[in-house]
């Protein structure tokens, strides 16, 4: 084995025998945000075997105090955050096989990014990826790592199928996004220390050292001066649609699929279309400047200044209107631009 | 006497982290429909709860000495 992991290996609990292990294994990171870029570079750093790494979202200045991968460059090029993160994770590690997906990782995109997965880390921003990534994880019998941040605030949790309780087991009534996030802000340590408590969960399941998992829901609140474990074995639900006998996933299915969304702690509404599409950018975007409006590009995406509204469309389709939370005032927006 | 315990944003709305308050003979679900109408404590039904650090449900009933914990997930990320 080689120099480059000698301190990890010296560490009894991994070892050489887990150095391979961990070589060997695909971790799937959904959110390429603050959790994401963090979670990324240490999983990169540890030599696990392949990297896939999904975001929607494009750098901007604000993501800046606190997501670790990103510069003053991309913001500046509003490149799309999953591409930068697999430029920069490469450079990391050349020994890491790194795949970045530019989408909204809904049911459908899930179900086919996860098929030689062996782990997923929660890096999302919402509890209906969440959700879906928990149904999934059931489905597929793929454990997956909770972790979620506001303020100086920020929790864990550790789902593995057919032995812990699934967050459905949890979460009786989904939290309602946006709950805390408009108000809270976020301190970099909150992220880094979730950070801590999801990478070192991922280093034992990928290790397979099954004895050494947290079997405690964690939270922690860094300013306040709070640490609590709360045991959650008993919380297991056999009557639950997620994890128990009479399953249905009930968050996988495209009824609960919305096609706007209103992005937690932003004044903006993303807009799905109804299927994948492949825009013509430079073409649309030619139009766009022949109608007078100012529009910033890159191969990925075109920002359009729709005042006081700013519009990004990604050539898959999708939208993000800038400067609005009314949903049909977006989808107005929307089909304004792309008909 | 019973012990409560706010996190996050809870401790705001409670105005303090802990609460001293006989609660014993109760329920889970009870002393949510307390904290949240004497207590300002919003969006309560989505609020994870443990007594004596171990989760609780709804239906479980508070004896007397236990501490409740108030645990909102959130979401950002
Ligand atoms: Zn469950």
């Amino acid at each position: 084995m080689n120099e480059r992991y000698s301190r990890q290996t010296l560490f009894p609990a991994i070892g050489e025998e887990g150095q391979k292990k961990i070589r060997k294994k695909h971790v799937l990171i959904i959110g390429a945000g603050a959790l994401g870029s963090g979670n990324a570079e240490v999983m990169t750093r540890a030599g696990i075997g392949k990297l896939t790494i999904v975001d929607r979202d494009y750098v901007e200045e604000s993501n800046l105090q606190r997501q670790q991968l990103y510069t003053e460059e991309d913001v500046f090029e509003k490149m799309p955050k999953a591409a930068v993160a697999e430029k920069r994770l490469r450079a990391i590690n050349s020994e890491t096989d790194i795949a970045a997906v530019i989408t909204d990782a809904t049911p459908d995109r899930l179900e086919e990014l996860v098929q030689t997965v062996d782990l997923i880390i929660d890096s999302t921003d919402n509890f209906e990826t969440r959700m879906a990534i928990n149904d999934i994880s059931q489905k597929y019998q793929i454990p997956w790592i909770y972790g979620a941040c506001v303020g100086s605030y920020g929790m864990s949790l550790t789902i593995i199928p057919g032995m812990t309780p699934c967050l459905h087991c949890l979460l009786k009534k989904i939290p309602i996004q946006g709950m805390t996030c408009d108000t809270g802000g976020i301190i970099a340590p909150a992220v880094q220390m979730v950070i801590a408590h999801q990478t070192a969960e991922a280093l034992k399941i990928l290790v397979e050292d099954w004895d050494a998992i947290r079997t405690t829901f964690t939270s922690f609140d860094l300013w306040g001066n709070q640490y609590t474990n709360i045991k959650i074995a008993k919380a297991k639900d056999d009557g639950c649609l997620s994890c128990g006998e009479a399953r249905t996933y009930p968050f996988l299915q495209n009824e609960n699929l919305m096609k706007t969304t209103v992005l937690c702690g932003r004044d903006t509404v993303q807009v799905r279309p109804p299927a994948k599409q492949q825009l013509d950018l430079a073409r649309l975007s030619e139009q766009m400047q022949a109608s007078g409006y100012q529009i910033k590009g890159n191969p990925y995406l075109i920002s359009v200044e729709m005042k006081p509204q700013r519009i990004v469309v990604f050539n898959d389709g999708r939208a993000l209107i800038h400067g609005t939370k009314d949903l049909s005032q977006a989808k107005a927006i929307y089909n304004r631009l792309l008909g | 006497m019973n012990k409560l315990l706010f996190f996050a944003h809870l401790k705001d709305e409670a105005g303090a982290e802990t609460l001293s308050i006989d609660v014993s003979g109760k329920t889970i679900a009870e002393l949510k429909t307390i904290v949240s109408e004497q207590h300002g404590l919003t969006k309560i039904d989505s609020v994870m709860t443990a007594i004596n650090e171990e989760f609780a449900e709804d239906d479980d009933i508070i004896q007397q000495g236990d501490t409740i914990a108030f645990i909102p997930p959130v979401s950002g990320g």
